[in-house]
């Protein structure tokens, strides 16, 4: 389920309920609320994010678009807690998100949030190994290291990455390679959220047709929230995923259910 | 794993990660040599010389007469007359004499005339006596017994013929060749100025300046009528002297008399009148004569070296302080190129605290690795330098090199480097709160 409730009730018809990536459960849990949300950088300025309402339910596969400046990579730091709204309340798999000490939203994000986003996703100087086992590190999740290093080596398979990149130093790699490293590092601690932010904007027509199929995959039955400017990625997504919009002169939300052009269908 | 991080990242920045250990190394190392030779002078000067009461030269300045008579070090003061001698010696209050004769040299090394008596009563570090590595004390007028740093230095063993030199320089055209000193003994190893003397009888370095003279009159640092007594007194040291006294029985050095020496070693029976007779000494008419109490006067000594030490440690401090605050320069520098890795840290998870842990930790990791190579650096340098501070400055060093207070030093640098680290540190955390997903956002 994901619903927008704009600010400016004259736009109410275009909140929308759509369904999930993979299986229309009307009855599934919420991943995402925001209600009230409000952020400006000082306390003088205009908020760069204003939502009434917003709510994504779990498993979901969210397209969220907007020009530059419209706030998308803002909302996402606030998803993330990297940010604290200035107003209003965020809820992520029914905990009280912006409510949680810096310390707890902190370690909610490395345990449940997996982050992939434009460029310079790894630490140049660590190899694919250290930057993998980072996450699993800062999530201090109770996993034995042998079903930790299984699981890695799982993800590169599923990634088609050759386990020889395991020692590599990422800045070692390709831009494509980099970004499927980083996929297996958002993805290695199981997260139940995604946040993938404009992921693609460094890689050419192939490679992003290669990386949005693998997302796609790997992503399964996490919730993921893909960010992009560019609405013609928007055809990667299927018809009844939700495609949202974030619009910079009122930095509102608004959500289109599965008007899409058929003609720009991929999944 | 934070460390894991913090050492690759350092490996990332490794040019000015190696010139900032560089500089840290160099100042630790520094201040390390100057803690060391602080305390190894303390223990050195302490060491050399216990159990004598007094030193009685002509009036010179108690360093001076310290200096020269014990150390080695510095032109010895104007002689004492023999009749001076043995008033000092028939005084009721001395136990034991011991003459010494200085002003020549033997390739470099102090030579000192004496008698067997320097080695029956001269003691050093914590009231230990002489002990012979080989041979025995004089065994007749051309007898000569060397420390055991001359004799490993130059290669000597007993029953090898030495020439000495007039005056103190270590090349001398005046060598006393026509009369060739053999060597009776070796010195076991004292870490005292003793190592690096040349001992000859006062019989024959008069003979090697002004030809032969015989005067079995004296009893020169003996003293007959006292004889049980003294040995009374130093029962504890009878089976250590036996040997000796066995050895050179056959000559007795004591009964030569010199027409002067340089400076006069007392041990007195009771220690309380110490003072006392040094006052007696100061205030003899006979021949203007000065006694010092070798405790004072060290003291004295120290006063004046200590002020030049925690002047030296001072600096040093400054200028470790220096390298530290040039560490946390580097690790703010680069701080803007690290904004990139802080938001990805953060988005895995690392908190801001955590950040601020981490560029701790490069900092106390560049610490600690140069403490590590300080104390290799200034290991290998001591051991470098031991023989040139023994012979140049009469320092000997000792072991353990590194006590307490190089522990102190080095625990007070990594405390130094912690909080000097929190100004990068506290900036990493900064940018921690406020990193969001994207280094550029």
């Amino acid at each position: 389920m994901n619903t927008i409730n704009k600010n400016n009730s004259t736009h109410s018809q275009h909140n929308a309920v759509s369904e999930g990536h993979n299986a229309v459960n009307k009855e599934r849990n919420t991943a995402i609320e925001v209600s009230n949300l409000q952020f400006s950088y000082t306390k003088e300025s205009a908020p760069i994010i204003d939502i009434k309402a917003w709510q994504v339910s779990q498993g979901e596969h969210v397209f969220l678009s907007g020009p530059s400046g419209s706030g998308k990579s803002t909302l996402l730091n606030l998803l993330c807690g990297t940010l604290t709204p200035t107003q209003g309340d965020i809820s992520l798999l029914a905990q009280p998100f912006s409510a949680l000490s810096n310390r707890q939203r902190d370690k909610f994000r490395a345990r449940n949030i997996g982050v992939v986003f434009q460029q310079f996703n790894l630490i140049p100087y660590l190899s694919v190994a250290q930057n993998i086992n980072a996450a699993v590190y800062f999530a201090s999740t109770n996993v034995s290291k042998t079903a930790a290093d299984a699981k890695l080596r799982h993800l590169l398979d599923k990634l088609k990455l050759p386990s020889h990149v395991l020692h590599a130093k990422a800045d070692a790699l390709s831009i494509g390679q980099q970004q499927r490293v980083a996929i297996a590092r958002a993805l290695i601690n199981d997260p139940q959220l995604l946040i993938v932010d404009e992921p693609t904007s460094a890689l050419d027509t192939d490679a992003r047709d290669s990386f949005m199929s693998l997302l796609k995959d790997v992503a399964g039955e996490s919730t993921m929230i893909f960010v992009s400017h560019d609405k013609a990625m928007e055809r990667y997504f299927a018809p009844h995923c939700s495609k949202s919009e974030l619009s910079p002169s009122t930095n509102h939300i608004k959500t289109r259910g599965d008007e899409a052009p058929k003609a720009q269908e991929r999944a | 794993m934070l460390s894991t991080i913090a050492i690759e990242s350092l490996k990332r920045r490794k040019t000015t990660a190696i010139l900032t250990l560089l500089s840290i190394t160099i100042s630790i190392s520094l201040l390390l040599c100057v803690d060391i030779i602080r305390t190894q002078v303390k223990t050195s000067f302490t060491r050399t010389v216990s159990g004598v009461d007094l030193i009685v030269g002509a009036p010179s300045g108690q360093l001076n007469l310290l200096l020269s008579s014990v150390f080695n070090i510095g032109t010895p003061t104007k002689g004492i007359e023999y009749k001076s001698i043995a008033a000092l010696q028939s005084n009721k209050q001395v136990s034991w004499l011991i003459p010494l004769s200085l002003g020549d040299t033997h390739r470099g090394f102090r030579v000192v005339g004496t008698t067997n008596s320097f080695f029956d009563h001269f003691k050093y570090g914590d009231m230990q006596s002489l002990e012979m590595a080989a041979g025995s004390a004089f065994t007749q007028p051309l007898s000569t017994v060397v420390g055991a740093d001359i004799a490993k230095s130059l290669g000597y063993k007993v029953g090898d013929k030495i020439i000495i030199s007039h005056g103190l320089g270590s090349v001398s055209f005046n060598n006393h060749d026509d009369h060739p000193f053999t060597i009776s003994g070796i010195v076991k190893k004292t870490g005292t100025p003793v190592d690096k003397a040349v001992y000859v009888t006062l019989q024959g370095l008069e003979e090697a300046h002004t030809g032969p003279k015989h005067s079995p009159t004296s009893m020169l640092g003996r003293k007959p009528a006292d004889k049980a007594n003294e040995h009374e007194h130093e029962h504890e040291h009878e089976h250590e002297h036996d040997e000796h006294t066995k050895e050179h029985a056959a000559y007795n050095s004591e009964a030569f008399t010199p027409e002067s020496v340089s400076v006069v070693m007392l041990g007195l029976k009771h220690r309380v009148t110490a003072l006392q007779l040094q006052y007696q000494i100061n205030q003899s008419k006979k021949e203007p004569l000065m006694a010092i109490l070798p405790g004072m006067a060290l003291a004295e000594l120290w006063q004046i070296m200590g002020n030049v030490e925690s002047l030296l440690l001072g600096l040093s401090g400054l200028i470790v302080i220096c390298a530290l605050i040039g560490l946390a320069t580097m690790l703010l520098a680069t701080m803007r190129e690290r904004y990139q890795e802080i938001a990805v840290l953060r988005t895995i998870g690392a908190g801001p605290f955590t950040l601020l842990l981490l560029i701790q930790i490069e900092a106390m990791l560049l610490t600690i690795v140069s403490a590590a190579l300080s104390l290799g650096l200034v290991a290998g340098l001591m051991s470098m330098l031991k023989p040139w501070l023994s012979s140049t400055y009469g320092l000997f060093l000792s072991s353990p090199l590194f006590g307490q207070s190089s522990v102190i030093i080095i625990l007070l640098i990594l405390g130094c480097t912690y909080l000097v680290s929190l100004f990068p540190a506290v900036a990493a955390y900064r940018r921690g709160l406020h990193a969001g997903l994207n280094a550029n956002s």
